[in-house]
């Protein structure tokens, strides 16, 4: 009897809020590592770029808890302003490549005809070079650094976020509610924006919201080939291209520790991104 | 012994919640039993049951014998046996119950194949014989076809020959015509009445049209709220009505059998005639016409073709007709929501053809005319609420403050019969009737000359459609507003409309005082759908008495 009500009580109903367990464990990582960043400069216990030859690829230690690189710079205070450029661009890209496929998707999606048209032979164009690709064309193009890899990949992820919202709209627009705010004399432009926009946004925005793991993925790969963040700058990406090196002689730890950050992060974006577009589905939520 | 025999079922659902609260009826066989009830009523809940069919994690109490077998302590195989020669179901909506990649000959003959090991040629001997039982017209070449080249109502039969083809003792339909034009219920229901007598099954009918209850059963269950509050013989509950809901709900179910003296609106709302001689123009004019849609490949259909009428300044005007009627179309025209091919347009004495473009066009077409849609679950903005919404509409129009707008918003509320409580409700959280008086409530703040309702209580319960029908009776009493009704349900069109127009295939076919329409039909298709609609089945008996 006991055990048959606990296991009633741990159910979820449906329609009950709650997150689960993973959900949460998620967000808390997030948090935790955006107050890292935010705050690296007071809780980072050394200078990021401070070269100390004496302690050159130490192990963890009290003075230094991860251990220290081939120049002998902490490898913990060095992450923790790796995260700042690690998570500030795939943030820039997510928000600017939303803001123009939304842009363009309710354009496309509300406007219909040789417009959509237009607009789905473009993103096709652009879906068929791969994001990295289009990075890599930016830098040749603009030279190295964060600002034209951000720029080309908010234009590569666009797409995606444009086809969604354009498929959305288009269904919204012959909901009969669209029709009913027509015959009340609202303009069509009133009603994209003001309306049907605000209805789809979190549909849309949860989608965005995988994006993000991706980006970083790529940003760091990026800043590993050594055409993203430029060394000294701490980042995680090009914290692992310094510790090749390091690899052959068998110190793992400068390497492993940006790697196991990028892995954390976008594993809790992931599963973030997934709960919410579970949770929102294809529902416009009430 | 009784071949269904339901004794206090119960269904709780894990969070405490009793959907179905001591339920217990029986079924005889070669009888015909009804549940009726409103939306939510259980009704389907306790037919689905019979079949073992319960919802997920509910814990079901109580008994169900199916030919003498207890269907909820029953083993999973022997319930397969039941469900495979004791009984079967036929559902709402036959489209969502076919495998639309397969072909209806398919659908037929795996049963048989199945569950009576018939061998291919057999099985479609079985099944051709099966199609002509219920009268579809060519059975060996539907053997071939797919579900989308039938018509709801051929595809209904289908599903019922599907459901027969395993010779079912007891077959369960659950609001089987509901989705489907009254002609075509007609011919559905007097083929399940056919097979019935001739098999000697029992039927279990569910559902929530009165007339339809009482024009084929022999025994009726109204169910309210998860239990039966009243049962008897069809013409003891709906003639005489015990129970309080039962009452409430035959009061509320609209006839289309014209009583003694008996007016088709009360007195007071039929408009005093072409009242003044600057009216004579009328609320709204139409002149021959036309929409047709072009489909790719094939000729173009006349939606609707050459259409001419006239209401005048606080008249309403019905219109009546099946799906595909062009009905909907002609609403659409009117409120400009489509281009018409031709002809013109004239409300309250201005030209409203072409749809508006520019902003003041816009509004002045607003004004002029506002409509009600079908759907109150679709035709609000699930994130606005109630009083919102009809601010927006409010603002747009005039110029007032955001404090008289939300006062004025107020009183159109309660002009609906809603409070200043459901103004920040969300659509959701509303009823369907709640939400049809908000959305009527959003279309009279524009007040404009004539308000068009496109089926706008079809999706309702009889007697909350009822109440909403009282309160547009109200407004017209009040304001003197023009009403343009379009509707499936002659019945309703009685209750609200002095004047009838019938449309069939886009074109007018009858036009005619509503009383004398109902009762002296002049067209053959008028006759049909109102021979079509269901009635009492003692109405008729004594109709025949008096006739002989």
């Amino acid at each position: 009897m006991t055990t048959a009500t606990i296991e009633l009580k741990t159910r979820r109903v449906p329609g009950v809020a709650g997150f689960d367990t993973s959900f949460m464990v998620s967000a808390i990582v997030l948090l935790l590592m955006t107050g890292m960043a935010i705050f690296a400069p007071i809780i980072a216990p050394y200078d990021p770029n401070q070269v100390n030859f004496m302690s050159v690829y130490q192990g963890p230690s009290i003075s230094h808890w991860l251990g220290t690189d081939s120049l002998g710079r902490d490898i913990l205070s060095r992450m923790m302003f790796g995260a700042r450029t690690a998570l500030l661009g795939p943030l820039l890209v997510v928000v600017s490549s939303t803001v123009l496929g939304i842009l363009l998707g309710v354009l496309a999606g509300w406007r219909g005809g040789w417009v959509d048209a237009v607009l789905a032979r473009l993103f096709d164009v652009v879906f068929s070079f791969p994001s990295l690709l289009i990075a890599i064309m930016a830098v040749a193009l603009f030279g190295k650094g964060l600002v034209a890899p951000v720029i080309a990949m908010s234009i590569a992820y666009a797409p995606y976020v444009a086809r969604l919202t354009r498929s959305l709209v288009a269904s919204e627009r012959h909901r009969p509610y669209v029709a009913a705010y027509r015959v009340q004399g609202f303009s069509g432009a009133w009603i994209a924006l003001r309306r049907v926009l605000p209805n789809v946004a979190p549909i849309v925005g949860a989608q965005s919201t995988l994006n993000f793991g991706y980006v970083l993925a790529e940003l760091a790969g990026l800043s590993f080939l050594g055409l993203g963040v430029q060394a000294p700058a701490a980042d995680w990406g090009a914290m692992i291209n310094e510790a090749q090196s390091g690899l052959v002689g068998g110190h793992f730890l400068p390497a492993l520790v940006p790697a196991i950050a990028v892995v954390i992060v976008v594993v809790a974006v992931n599963i973030i991104g997934e709960e919410l577009s579970d949770r929102i589905g294809g529902e416009i939520p009430s | 012994m009784n071949l269904l025999e339901i004794t206090e079922l119960t269904l709780d659902l894990p969070n405490g919640v009793r959907l179905l609260d001591g339920i217990s009826l029986t079924v005889a066989a070669g009888e015909t039993v009804g549940l009726v009830g409103e939306s939510g009523s259980g009704k389907s809940l306790t037919a689905r049951s019979v079949l073992g069919l319960l919802p997920e994690r509910s814990t079901a109490g109580g008994k169900v014998l199916l030919d003498g077998t207890d269907v909820i302590t029953t083993s999973p195989s022997e319930l397969l046996a039941l469900r495979r020669h004791s009984a079967s179901m036929v559902f709402q909506d036959p489209r969502a119950g076919i495998n639309p990649m397969r072909t209806i000959g398919d659908h037929l003959t795996e049963t048989l194949r199945l569950c009576e090991h018939l061998p291919a040629d057999q099985a479609k001997e079985r099944a051709i014989e099966m199609m002509a039982s219920v009268r579809l017209p060519r059975p060996e070449a539907h053997l071939r076809q797919y579900p989308h080249e039938f018509s709801g109502g051929m595809l209904q039969r289908v599903m019922i020959a599907g459901a027969l083809s395993s010779s079912p003792k007891l077959l369960i339909c659950d609001e089987p015509t509901t989705a489907l034009d009254v002609t075509t219920q007609a011919e559905i229901i007097s083929v399940l009445t056919e097979q019935r007598k001739s098999r000697g099954m029992g039927m279990l009918f569910i559902t929530h049209d009165l007339n339809l209850a009482a024009s084929l059963c022999d025994r009726v269950y109204v169910m309210s709220a998860g239990r039966v509050v009243e049962q008897g013989s069809a013409r003891e509950v709906f003639s005489d009505p015990q129970a309080d809901y039962t009452k409430k709900l035959v009061a509320a179910t609209p006839t289309i059998l014209v009583g003694d003296a008996e007016a088709a609106v009360p007195a007071e709302l039929v408009p005093l005639a072409p009242a003044e001689p600057e009216d004579a123009s009328g609320a709204l004019v139409v002149r021959s016409l036309s929409k047709s849609y072009a489909i790719r490949g094939k000729t173009p259909v006349r939606a609707v073709s050459e259409v001419s009428l006239e209401i005048p300044r606080g008249g309403a005007l019905g219109i009546v007709g099946e799906s595909g009627s062009g009905k909907s179309t002609l609403a659409r025209l009117i409120v400009g929501l489509e281009s018409a091919d031709a002809g013109e347009i004239v409300i309250a004495g201005k030209e409203r053809t072409a749809p508006p473009r520019k902003r003041q066009e816009r509004l002045a077409h607003a004004r002029s005319v506002q409509m009600v849609f079908q759907d109150p679950y679709l035709s609000l903005d699930p994130r606005i609420t109630a009083g919102k919404s009809i601010e927006d509409a409010l603002r747009l129009h005039s110029k007032l403050t955001s404090t008289a707008s939300r006062a004025k918003v107020i009183e159109l509320l309660d002009q609906v019969g809603l409070t200043e409580k459901h103004a920040d409700a969300r659509p959701r959280k509303l009823s369907g009737g709640q939400r049809q008086r908000v959305a009527i409530a959003r279309a009279l703040a524009i007040e404009p000359d004539l308000l068009v309702m496109d089926e706008a209580t079809s999706a309702l319960d009889v007697s909350v459609q009822a109440q909403v029908l009282e309160v547009v009776a109200d407004i017209r009493r009040e304001r003197g507003l023009t009403v343009l009704f379009i509707t499936h349900d002659l019945a309703v069109v009685r209750r609200v409309c002095e004047e009838t127009v019938v449309m069939k295939q886009g074109e007018i076919v009858e036009h005619g005082k509503t009383l004398e329409l109902l009762t002296q039909p002049r067209h053959d298709y008028t006759r049909h759908l109102i021979e079509s609609v269901p009635r009492p089945a003692w109405d008729l008996d004594e109709a025949i008495e008096e006739a002989s």
